[in-house]
């Protein structure tokens, strides 16, 4: 166990000290929903489009968020790997599990706080723009982002262990693009139907916004919440195992 | 008991042989190198001995403990500081200490003692609050060693330790490494004649994998039947490729 929390310690630190990590974790999510909030008061109300409204907007820029959060752990793993520090690390009693969540445990730490923040900003700009934002859908969807991120932690996490620090970034751009797109961020797929839709509800982007969304505006129905949590959840797990499983035999495999 | 013994170590990659059938026992508290041109296999071999490299056959043995069968024992007995500085960046040089015995010890106030034990050792008190990014080359050597050395290993591998580092730095490094003398084994592997003449009790010549020859500068100079460890090198490393061929 202190062996996890030193090397947990140290990736937090490592994170939390690259000026890169807040402007890509921080800065730019919240400029996101500061732009996106403009748009909004510029589409006629006629149009009936809510999607960038405040009570939509929070929970998808909270998901916008943690794909940075997972381009983080790519760079990190890479870095890592690309120099001796792993080799050094290989050399003590860790083993493959230490490290695994000693990767994991404080993004999982970082992405919970850049919810919080952004959901701060989200309420005082549903203050400004005079939306109804429940203050309890706010916490509990923070609670319920955890699965979410831990399944964008665990994408980092496999792609920094299977490319390298060229690669890895490029990746991570397109679950990145992927998810702000199909995940129904910044799009209404919902509304739109058809094929489109069916590409959205065939990957689990789409289940992390709409879990987290449903949770702010406390609607628990079987459709928009219960189903699309199970189905985050499921994602979380797989990845986790995947990824777990693939950092251990990468780390056998460097040891041969 | 020996400290390190091999017994036919070999690692094969491919096609190519990287260690070939070594033979090799070095006594505890020995300072032991290996000294070879680029590509000799010295960091292999020093892979092998610290379980991060699986021999492809033979044996080695460190403290008594097999490198196959032992690997989670010998990894708590052993110290290694890598070839290039494997320090975290973002870290203080304290804070990088202080990881490193995180992951040996439990008990806070032991690993604070063993954290400011090793700054007053290596005298990095000047720079234990400066981020290990913005160390200069002699200094991140110098965590990088410091660093091995904070769980007390009773084998301590260093790997071109100082590689690429001006005359002073390497001076002060040799300080420091000559401070640890008969406190641990130390095996390092070094390219630099002076480095090996300088700091070792004994000296091991690698070529192409194999060992050519073996011993104190002393027993060299007279094997080859020249003066001065580097033409010993020269002499003893031409008629060993020859051989090869």
């Amino acid at each position: 166990m202190n062996k996890i929390k030193a090397f947990s310690t140290r990736n937090r630190k490592e994170i939390l000290r690259d000026p890169l990590s807040y402007i890509f974790c921080l800065a730019f999510p919240l400029v996101m929903l500061i732009i996106m909030t403009v748009v909004n008061s510029s589409i006629p109300k006629q149009a009936g489009m809510t999607v960038f409204r405040i009570d939509n907007l929070s929970a998808g820029i909270a998901v916008f968020g943690q794909t940075f959060v997972m381009l983080f752990t790519a760079l990190t793993v890479t870095k890592d790997r690309s120099g001796s520090f792993l080799v050094r690390m290989y050399a003590t009693p860790m083993k493959s599990t230490d490290f695994t969540i000693g990767y994991i445990l404080p993004m999982i730490i970082i992405s919970f706080f850049q919810s919080v923040i952004i959901y701060i900003a989200s309420f005082i700009i549903s203050i400004i723009t005079d939306v109804d934002l429940n203050i309890g859908g706010m916490i509990l969807s923070i609670i319920t982002l955890i699965p979410s991120a831990i399944m964008f932690i665990c994408f980092g996490l496999l792609f920094g262990t299977l490319f390298n620090e060229k690669s890895a970034p490029g990746l991570c751009s397109i679950i990145i693009s992927l998810s702000s797109f199909l995940g129904c961020i910044f799009f209404d797929a919902d509304a739109t139907g058809g094929a489109m839709l069916k590409i959205c509800k065939a990957l689990p982007f789409y289940y992390c916004t709409k879990s987290a969304r449903s949770c702010v505006k406390l609607d628990f129905s079987s459709s928009t919440f219960i189903v699309p949590f199970i189905i985050v959840i499921a994602c979380a797990v797989i990845l986790g195992i995947l990824s777990s499983t693939v950092f251990k035999s990468k780390m056998k495999a460097d040891l041969s | 008991m020996n400290a390190i013994e091999t017994k036919d170590l070999t690692k094969k990659y491919k096609t190519k042989t990287a260690v070939d059938a070594l033979n090799l026992t070095v006594n505890e508290g020995e300072l032991f190198s290996l000294l070879g041109v680029n590509g000799a296999g010295k960091t292999t071999t020093i892979r092998m001995l610290s379980c991060l490299s699986t021999p492809t056959s033979g044996e080695a043995y460190v403290n008594g403990k097999s490198c196959k069968d032992e690997k989670d024992e010998i990894k708590k007995i052993i110290g290694i500081s890598p070839q290039d500085t494997a320090v975290a960046d973002n870290l203080t040089v304290r804070e990088n200490l202080d990881f490193m015995a995180s992951v040996y010890y439990t008990d806070k106030a032991v690993i604070n003692e063993k954290v400011e034990d090793i700054i007053r050792i290596f005298n990095l008190s000047e720079v234990e609050n400066q981020k290990a990014k913005t160390l200069s080359g002699g200094w991140k050597r110098k965590l990088s060693i410091a660093m091995a050395l904070i769980s007390e290993p009773k084998v301590l591998f260093l790997d071109e330790p100082t590689l690429g580092l001006d005359v002073l730095a390497r001076r002060e490094l040799w300080h420091a490494i000559e401070s640890l003398k008969g406190k641990m084994t130390i095996i390092l592997t070094t390219h630099y004649m002076e480095e090996a003449e300088h700091l070792s009790d004994r000296i091991a010549i690698m070529i192409s994998g194999k060992i050519k020859a073996c011993g104190t500068v002393a027993d060299l100079e007279e094997l080859s039947g020249k003066k001065g460890l580097e033409e010993a090198f020269v002499a003893i490393a031409e008629r060993g490729m020859s051989e090869d061929e």
